[in-house]
């Protein structure tokens, strides 16, 4: 069964088109399900939790990148996740803004995402993991001031500019190769001098006294942080113009 | 064709880059190419290769199978392959090498010592006390 999450700003009438798109070419494809919708829901945790109980095949995130945050901080390091890690696959339909995420899986639209879920391509993806959050694209954070600590050695960065911790890529533009099966992360800094710093860890220690982290565009935390890297941790169905191999 | 070697091309696919902004203190271990272009203070080593740009300053004794170095280095330097130091190279240590060119301009103020020659005179040692070994 497919269980569609419906995240809560969907509800603004703008919306309103995509979503009859969505409904009329899932039909179209056979592709129908259970549609529940964040905005009515106090306990999103437990009503995620329960359709994997109850054998949901399929959980779509309708939204953008928060929308797959928020099911997947209520699946990871659960009960349940042994359930969904074995049975249910995560896909993705992006509407609106803030939708890097599916950028990243080659997902680029409605009528893409819904061919895209009845291809099933499927590939077993690593998940960031700061503090008690997880991040599927990356951390990012203002350079001027942060300090890197990784195994044995530190790293300071004094110029303005950008660090960012990558699982997977969102931009394809950017010269490096990121690669979200391979249990590591890539550090990429890059400073307003425009020089850039590459350095590819399974784990390190972040602070900045000034600035906050981002988690994949959605959530900021104070630091200092430990980030590390979960393998394999989530099989999400993904487009052939996904930005890894 | 040397001027080929102290360029940045062939380390295109470096696994790890150090800018020119970021200070590393500590041990750096890497697998694969290194490309240090910041400062570096502690100790320095890669199965692989190694370019230290113009720029750069580097404090730290140095491991690597080939080595391009056009920046400052103080420390000992260890290049199991080949060791290229560009007309911008200052060093202030010793080197071990197997192979080496050296561009008009650098300045090196420590010993040099060909490994593969240092190898050969342990192995020659090792068969010296063997013998003295079996005549006892």
């Amino acid at each position: 069964m497919h269980v569609y999450i419906y995240d809560e700003y969907l509800n603004k009438p703008k919306y309103n088109r995509a979503i009859n798109r969505l409904e009329i070419r899932l039909t179209d494809l056979g592709l129908n399900g259970k549609i529940i919708r964040l905005g009515g829901i106090k306990n999103i945790k437990a009503t995620i939790q329960n359709e994997i109980k109850l054998g949901a095949k399929t959980i779509i995130a309708v939204g953008n990148n928060q929308t797959i945050n928020k099911i997947i901080g209520a699946i990871i390091d659960t009960e349940i996740y042994g359930d969904f890690q074995k049975k249910t696959l995560l896909g993705l339909v992006p509407i609106g803004d803030d939708n890097s995420i599916a950028s990243s899986f080659g997902i680029k639209n409605v009528d893409e995402a819904c061919n895209i879920l009845l291809a099933r391509r499927v590939e077993k993806i690593d998940l960031g993991l700061v503090g008690n959050y997880y991040f599927l694209n990356q951390a990012s954070i203002q350079s001027a001031g942060t300090t890197i600590e990784i195994d044995d050695y530190t790293l300071e960065i004094t110029e303005r500019g950008e660090v960012r911790i990558i699982n997977l890529l969102s931009d394809q533009a950017e010269k490096i190769k990121s690669n979200p099966h391979d249990g590591k992360l890539d550090v990429l800094i890059r400073t307003r001098k425009k020089d850039e710093s590459i350095i590819t860890v399974k784990k390190l220690k972040l602070s900045n006294p000034q600035e906050k982290l981002i988690i994949d565009g959605v959530f900021e935390i104070e630091t200092p942080v430990e980030i590390g890297i979960m393998s394999d941790k989530v099989n999400v169905i993904v487009g052939k113009d996904r930005m890894f191999e | 064709m040397f001027n080929k070697e102290t360029r940045l091309e062939k380390f295109k696919d470096a696994e790890t880059i150090i800018g020119a902004s970021i200070k590393v203190k500590g041990n750096f271990q890497g697998q694969g190419d290194i490309i240090i272009e910041g400062s570096l203070e502690g100790s320095l080593k890669t199965d692989a290769n190694l370019f230290i740009g113009e720029k750069a300053k580097v404090v730290a004794n140095i491991e690597s199978r080939d080595s391009v170095i056009n920046g400052e280095v103080k420390g000992n330097i260890k290049a199991k392959g080949y060791l290229a130091l560009g007309g911008t190279a200052r060093i202030f240590g010793d080197i071990q090498y197997n192979e080496l060119s050296i561009e008009k301009g650098a300045i090196i103020n420590g010993q040099l010592l060909m490994l593969a020659e240092e190898h050969r005179h342990n192995e020659n040692r090792k068969v010296e006390e063997k013998k003295e070994s079996i005549e006892e």
